[in-house]
């Protein structure tokens, strides 16, 4: 308990951390009540077609905005561990708790739950807001309808998920500038750039990863059912793998090496 | 500060045996053994790159050994589950996040051992950093940041200390203060181990010394027998009338070297007994001092062909 209180103080002491994580709402919340705004005002022109095909829940909470958290949230994972090499605490804090894997636990512990807590406050106030405005129109998702909470979970998981892939690539790394590019590319860049192929291998290659799995399937609320794409339960094992995986990275790369 | 009181026998003991660290090619400890013990300052003395800091974070469990051991209170240290309560150390005085305030700094260590935030405003006074205890790390001298790493060391009132340079970028106010510290937790019964390349720092602090050169063993002695080792104990003489005394001396078994104005360096007689000779052949003196071999000769002449770095090349 000792050694989560100690990596909860460090977090919240870092005055850059409480700034992400404040205007990183805010912003969020901000592009929630724009776009459905937009969506408002010009919901009289859409086609019926248009209408048919409109996902509410990208709305809230868009390609754009699950790239914010997951730059965000990553970079936040990312630092508290690089942040600590790069500056020499990471001595300080060993000497004062020799037991290395406990001190990566507590840290993997309260970084992951401070960022499900975030991604949950994300999630359910973008929804929110964005629900006010479209229902308006009648063009909500009420939580009761197929896939909506389905959605939520997602985006909530994605805040938490891309943090402790930050920890994993900022202990491997160790470096604070090299760790936030290799974050940008592995979360966000890599998984953007591709598009589903006839290689079927590629296709599942991609189908590893959050933001892809994210942005084709569980961002939706009804998945699109092709062989190129991932499946609802393939995309929550990628979702599940990537931390568990980082989170194994984390405690033997800092255990091993001397520091 | 609070004092805790601790006895038994490996208790507050630092033992180092055979430890070894090599990277790669290069061997940066070598085959080091040595005990430190309560109620001393040691000094641990050796040229740059000699191994100090990597025989320091050895013995914390920071780096691992390539072959050895190195304990603390009869156990790795690495196995201490509160390791501020055994051991205190600084070692770089950079070691903590520039985003950080002092306090917060030490308040989330504290918290990892279970120590009460009282002890935060506790070591911050006794460094004299309660001023600027809100303030981040990052605006911090150098000597600030010492500061912060030695109340870091005292945090948990450990009976083991260790401080790697300590007195780098500290004023001499600051440097007189440390000093006096070290002999205070020395005489609290703690173990305390200060490293430094500069002999002259350990002249006024340490009564024990490790000297290494190269990661290896030069010496493991009192600060007076360490001293014996210089150059030789040597007279200085002033007389008005230095042939006569020179050939005296020489002929009573004496080498002395004439260095002008009629100054004489004697070695192999003691001050007493060129004196009496002097004075049995009614010969004027001046001045007569004995010197010893400061501290700086005795560790320049032990550390001579142990030094990695030479300005003109490696000897």
């Amino acid at each position: 308990m000792s050694l989560l209180g100690a990596e909860w103080i460090k977090l919240w002491s870092l005055r850059s951390v409480r700034w992400v994580i404040v205007v990183g709402v805010l912003v969020l919340v901000a592009l929630a009540v724009q776009s459905s705004l937009d969506t408002y005002a010009e919901w009289p022109s859409f086609r019926a077609r248009e209408k048919a095909m409109f996902n509410p829940m990208t709305e809230a909470f868009s390609g754009f905005s699950a790239i914010v958290v997951m730059i965000g949230a990553g970079s936040v994972g990312a630092l508290t561990v690089a942040g600590e090499y790069a500056s020499g605490l990471i001595r300080t804090t060993f000497t004062a708790v020799p037991a290395r894997g406990r001190v990566m636990a507590a840290k993997v512990v309260v970084v992951a739950g401070i960022m499900l807590a975030v991604g949950a406050v994300v999630a359910l106030t973008t929804y929110g807001a964005s629900q006010v405005i479209l229902s308006g129109r009648g063009a909500g998702a009420s939580i009761g309808d197929p896939g909506v909470v389905r959605v939520l979970v997602a985006n909530a998981l994605l805040a938490p998920v891309s943090a402790l892939v930050g920890m994993g690539i900022g202990a491997l790394l160790r470096h604070t500038a090299a760790t936030v590019v290799a974050v940008c590319g592995v979360l966000v860049i890599l998984p953007t750039l591709f598009k589903p192929t006839v290689h079927q291998w590629a296709n599942d290659l991609y189908a590893m990863f959050p933001f892809y799995v994210w942005r084709t399937c569980l961002s939706l609320i009804h998945p699109r059912d092709e062989a190129a794409l991932p499946t609802i339960t393939g995309s929550w094992i990628a979702f599940a793998l990537w931390p568990l995986v980082a989170a194994a990275v984390t405690f033997i790369v800092v255990r091993r090496r001397d520091v | 500060m609070s004092c805790a009181t601790v006895s038994g026998s490996v208790e507050r003991v630092i033992e180092v045996n055979r430890l070894t660290k090599r990277y790669g090619g290069v061997t940066a400890v070598n085959g080091l053994t040595f005990t430190v013990r309560p109620g001393h300052v040691t000094g641990f003395l050796g040229p740059n790159g000699a191994g100090k800091s990597t025989t320091m974070r050895m013995i914390l469990g920071l780096n691992r050994p390539t072959s050895g051991s190195a304990t603390v209170d009869g156990r790795p240290f690495a196995r201490q589950r509160h390791g501020l309560r055994h051991v205190g150390a600084l070692l770089d005085a950079g070691d903590a996040h520039p985003g950080r305030s002092a306090a917060a700094h030490l308040w989330a260590l504290a918290r990892g051992n279970g120590l009460p935030r009282r002890r935060v405003a506790e070591v911050l006074r006794e460094v004299g950093l309660e001023g600027v205890a809100r303030r981040r790390v990052g605006g911090f001298s150098l000597g600030m940041r010492q500061r912060l790493g030695i109340a870091t060391a005292l945090l948990g009132d450990p009976s083991v200390l260790l401080f790697d340079e300590p007195v780098n970028g500290l004023d001499p106010e600051g440097v007189r203060w440390v000093r006096g510290l070290f002999r205070r937790l020395a005489e609290q019964g703690r173990t305390v181990l200060v490293s430094s390349h500069l002999m002259s720092e350990m002249e006024n602090t340490a009564d024990h010394l490790i000297v290494i050169g190269r990661g290896e063993l030069i010496a493991d002695e009192s600060l007076t027998e360490f001293a014996a080792r210089g150059a030789g104990a040597c007279v200085t003489v002033r007389t008005p009338d230095p042939d006569e005394l020179a050939a005296v001396l020489t002929l009573d078994g004496a080498s002395v070297r004439r260095d002008g104005g009629g100054l004489l360096m004697v070695t192999g007689m003691s001050a007493g007994r060129i004196g009496e000779l002097a004075f049995e052949r009614r010969i004027m003196l001046h001045e007569l001092v004995p010197r010893t071999a400061s501290l700086e000769e005795a560790f320049m002449e032990s550390t001579a062909g142990h030094a990695d770095y030479v300005v003109g090349g490696r000897r």
